[in-house]
């Protein structure tokens, strides 16, 4: 063969044995997921019309297992498209005429949604897992009655510290506009969490809509903003595990996996209260597949499936049977990094870190953002004009 | 029919261009015209849009409010004229710099052997078949306080740094200039204006590059021939002949740098540490965050007027370039 | 003089702008072999064989050695489905777009027909619009229009018109053309017609003067064109994100979301795998250009 052949052959080789590489292995035999996990019947089960379920969710929430066992006990498709904000998903479902069945909005945008039509009510009498649930995260302000979400995770946002990098632990929101931490913090690029937390601190309403209360608060955050070196959304964590930050202001997931990292990282609870936020599963008003969507929502909470949330997403997790199932239970189960364990063990870690497990009195001082209506585009401009004279 | 269609000049522009168009006005003009729209209207509670006719959005761009806190009939908030002047700003460095890199390596391509010129040519596009997000993420583990940057630097200059000092300082100190630094300390480039423009430079490179190796390659040798023969050294050829010649090159890279990084926010909002507001930020953060969405169209259509204004003195004055990729 | 002749200043600055261009590809493809989970710092390579061990973050030990986020990549199904979506949308538009593009080139380069300015005004509202506005509109465009058509013919359930596929390649075709039209138009300028009236002169009608005259000497330009076209759809994110519907997940929104929650060196281990992909294609092109020669 000519030298110029062999190198196209070679070539072709590598990019098929590459486009190969990209389906991987499928799922073992009846109802075991690809990890190895066999999945439980569901309780209640029904017999499906629809062949397909559209759900639309945060970027990596829901575990493959839990997902691929739902496929393959009812045998049906489980489409996911994936957002990284509420804000996202508010635009598209607000736009426009969307097929998705599931969503999961968090607890300030539920109202915003309900006004403007975008959710349907939740038939009680199809969703026996609504017992699985720890009464303390249902019937709260932001949908009281439960009438059109159902929870799914917890958290906080508050004070993350790298007690090896500062020497004065932070106590309070109010002690991080001290000059020692200039330079050092990375904050949420959360305009109502962090204008929420300044009037906090402040002694005023977190949720005001009355523009002296804002100005205020604006006037005490345009000391505090040339302090911070970056604000991130996204992924916090890295900042802080690279150094390139010391302390500042996170979510429970993002403090725990960075504790995991750097030992040294430890989550504090403000004296005036963190943050409290809830991630909720809703229907759209349109949603084509009901018979799934009631199919889901019920096998997913059951404590034998939703305890996989305590392993793969350390998050405040509000499903008082998946708790009690996982407590003390010999079944050997993998860790998240893959190494053998047991769910007890799991559940374990889960409750004993302050951090996913929060404290009863964080949660009474705490406080949860709140639609603020007209005031939203005002709260933006402080935010703009605050962050743009640099 | 068809007879008179082959006559028909006008009718067989029109019939080749139609399907362009139904694209053109079904998906981008009726949009358009839909931003317009709404640029004029007013926000209720929720983010929806009530159609009206007011021109707040726009008074509220310009920075002119009757509604003072100092309890004045009329003040001037220049934060918007800031965020715009910050963009255009960045935008003409970012082109500056991108057209210093990029000459050389366009040049470099077009005087290289015909054979080899495809090669390079593919691998200045091949990061651009990479994801550009990606690429950004990239940068931020060669510019963070422990990355890959301050890694190399610091590997140079930490044994470098205490004898350069030692030896240097105290005849500086004597003259009264800056001492060397002692020891090493991390460059701070991320979450800096600093990063921004790199990210911003590496991302539109490709773009200038290409359109500037076309207008080269066009350039007949026996001009230089010709200059050589009238006595003209290197660098004055280069003056005289080759720099005119390739402006359509940089004309046409110009623009296609310019105008995106006037819309980019995912560059700032990476590498910026979400601190440095451009004008793609403002209007990305108000359909999403902020969900004032009659607001964002304001910003929209001026940032498209702008564009365009600052695109037409341009061409205006250096022509239009045709090369905007090699053909 | 050498038409070959570079000073060694342009040959210094020009390695020194391929380092600048090729400095991150490196750095991500290094990081898709980093030990750590947590992605921020390289905490050096995997290098013991066998089932998955971890010390705290890193990963001490795997079946797959120093490549375990290319076998965790190889098991991720999401992606393989996304990369299909996205190779669809991309070659699908590409076509299409190259076609209706040309077209178009012609058009107004060479005749003169009523509308022509406003034609010609509308190509550069692609370029110039923010894609955040054009998402948004287009998404809210296709939205009334399906509500209207799903009332009118009362499709009901799976039957109704909605977003997906389909929408998204809509998209790519419409941000597309403006850009293929300008690149052709450019090769059209200055073309020599003399070419086509001997063609037509000796019998040839207008079809065959143009597939055997005209096209093969716009081929490059339509080429180029294509490329573009190619490129632009491959990685938009915005736009895509808007007109996309349940099952038609593009790659660069997979891994967008992917790379704002979790920057686990699995993306790096994708981005390896596709500009590898990449070489390889690229590679296995000149080949093919290089024997036709």
């Amino acid at each position: 063969m000519k030298k110029s052949n062999i190198w196209t052959l070679l070539a072709a080789l590598v990019l098929a044995s590459l486009l190969l590489a990209a389906c991987g292995p499928s799922g073992g035999g009846e109802n075991v997921t690809s990890s190895g996990f066999v999945c439980p019947e569901p309780e209640n089960k029904v017999a499906l019309t629809a062949q397909e379920l559209n759900l639309f969710v945060w970027t990596e929430y829901i575990p493959p297992d839990m997902q691929e066992c739902f496929e393959l006990v009812y045998g049906i498709t489980v489409n996911r498209d994936e957002y990284s904000s509420n804000e996202e998903m508010y635009a598209k479902l607000s736009s426009g005429s969307t097929t998705y069945d599931l969503v999961q909005p968090t607890d300030y945008i539920v109202q915003p949604m309900i006004r403007l039509g975008l959710l349907q009510k939740l038939d009680k009498a199809r969703l026996p897992a609504l017992e699985n649930f720890d009464p303390n995260y249902l019937d709260l302000a932001f949908d009281p009655g439960n009438e059109y979400t159902l929870p799914y995770e917890a958290g906080t946002d508050a004070i993350v510290v790298n007690t090896d990098a500062v020497e004065n632990v932070p106590a309070k929101w109010d002690d991080l506009w001290k000059d020692e931490y200039a330079g050092r913090m990375v904050f949420l690029d959360d305009s109502r969490a962090v204008i929420g937390v300044t009037l906090q601190s402040l002694g005023l309403d977190p949720n005001t809509q009355n523009p002296d209360d804002l100005a205020a608060a604006k006037e005490k955050l345009s000391t505090l903003i040339p302090n911070i070196k970056l604000f991130d959304s996204d992924s916090p964590k890295s900042a802080l595990i690279a150094g390139d930050v010391d302390l500042g202001m996170t979510w429970t997931g993002e403090a725990f996996l960075a504790q995991q990292e750097v030992a040294s990282i430890q989550y504090v609870y403000p004296e005036e209260g963190a943050v409290l936020w809830q991630d909720n599963w809703a229907i759209p008003a349109g949603a084509p597949h009901l018979d799934a969507v009631y199919a889901w929502l019920n096998y997913t909470n059951q404590g034998n499936i939703f305890w996989m949330m305590l392993r793969d997403f350390p998050y405040t997790n509000p499903n008082q049977a998946a708790l009690e199932y996982a407590k003390g239970n010999d079944m050997k189960a993998n860790d998240v990094n893959g190494n053998p364990t047991t769910l007890g063990a799991i559940y374990d870690a889960y409750f004993n870190s302050p951090v996913t497990n929060t404290p009863a009195d964080a949660i009474a001082k705490g406080f949860r953002i709140e639609d603020v209506g007209d005031a939203l585009p005002l709260y933006d401009q402080i935010w703009t004009e605050l962050k743009g004279g640099q | 029919m068809l007879k008179r269609l082959r006559e028909n000049k006008s009718a067989q522009g029109a019939l080749l261009v139609s399907p362009t168009m139904m694209f053109m006005v079904g998906l981008l003009i009726i949009p358009l015209v839909l931003t317009l729209v709404i640029s004029f209207g007013r926000r209720d509670p929720d983010g929806q849009v009530i159609y009206d006719f007011t021109l707040d959005n726009y008074r509220r761009l310009t920075g002119f409010t009757t509604d003072c806190a100092s309890g004045a009939a009329f003040c001037f908030n220049d934060l918007y004229l800031q965020i715009l002047w910050r963009s255009l700003s960045l935008a003409f460095r970012s082109t500056l710099v991108v057209i210093l890199l990029a000459y050389p390596l366009a040049y470099y391509i077009a005087r290289a052997q015909p054979r080899r010129r495809n090669t390079l040519l593919f691998l200045v596009l091949i990061p651009l078949w990479t994801n550009f997000v990606i690429r950004i993420y990239a940068w931020i583990m060669i510019l963070r306080t422990q990355g890959v940057l301050n890694g190399l630097v610091g590997a140079i200059l930490t044994p470098v740094l205490p004898l350069l000092s030692g030896a240097l300082n105290p005849l500086l100190a004597s003259m009264h200039l800056p001492l060397v630094a002692t020891t090493f300390t991390p460059l701070e480039i991320l979450y800096t204006p600093t990063a921004v423009l790199i990210g911003m430079v590496y991302e539109f490179l490709p773009f200038m590059i290409l359109p500037i190796f076309t207008s080269l390659e066009k350039i007949d040798s026996s001009l230089y021939e010709a200059a050589a023969d009238l006595g003209a050294n290197a660098f004055r050829t280069f003056l005289r002949v080759t720099l005119p010649l390739s402006m359509p090159g940089v004309v046409a890279g110009t623009i296609l740098v310019f105008i995106p990084v006037m819309g980019t926010f995912v560059v700032s909002d990476i590498l910026g540490g979400k601190q440095y507001i451009l004008i793609g930020n403002l209007i990305q953060r108000q359909f999403l965050d902020a969900r004032d969405p009659t607001f964002g169209s304001a910003a929209s259509l001026i940032l498209m007027v702008l564009t365009l204004v600052v695109t037409f003195f341009y061409t205006r004055r250096f022509g239009f370039g045709e090369e905007i990729v090699p053909a | 003089m050498n038409p070959y002749r570079r000073s060694w200043f342009v040959r210094i600055a020009t390695v020194l702008v391929f380092i600048f261009l090729y400095a991150p590809i490196l750095v991500l493809m290094l990081y898709s072999l980093n030990a750590s989970r947590a992605n921020v710092l390289f905490a050096g390579v995997i290098t013991r064989f066998g089932p998955v061990q971890t010390e705290g973050a890193l990963i001490v030990q795997s079946p797959c050695g120093p490549f375990h986020w290319f076998c965790e990549l190889a098991k991720n199904r999401e992606v393989g489905n996304a990369a299909k979506n996205t190779l669809i949308i991309a070659v699908t538009a590409t076509v299409i777009s190259t076609v209706i593009g040309t077209m178009a080139a012609l058009a107004l380069q060479r005749y003169e027909f009523r509308f022509k300015p406003f034609a010609q005004l509308s190509l550069y509202i692609p370029i110039i619009i923010p894609e955040i506005v054009m998402g948004i509109g287009i998404l809210v465009l296709f939205s009334q229009l399906f509500t209207f058509l799903n009332g009118a013919f009362h499709l009901r359930g799976d039957s109704q018109l909605s977003l997906g596929l389909f929408t998204v390649i809509l998209s790519h075709i419409a941000f597309c053309i403006p850009f293929v039209t300008l690149v052709v138009m450019a090769r059209l300028q200055g073309f020599d017609k003399s070419y086509e009236e001997a063609a037509m002169d000796l019998g040839a009608n207008e079809l065959t003067t143009f597939r055997r005259i005209t096209l093969p000497i716009i081929m490059p330009g339509v080429l180029s064109g294509a490329l573009l076209a190619f490129t632009l759809s491959l990685d938009d994110f915005v736009i895509t994100f808007f007109t996309n519907g349940p099952g038609s997940t593009t790659l660069p929104i997979y891994v967008y979301g992917l790379l704002r929650r979790i920057i686990t060196p699995q993306v790096n281990a994708l981005s390896t795998v596709w500009i590898l992909v990449v070489l390889t294609a690229v590679f296995m092109i000149q080949r093919l250009q290089n024997r036709n020669v």
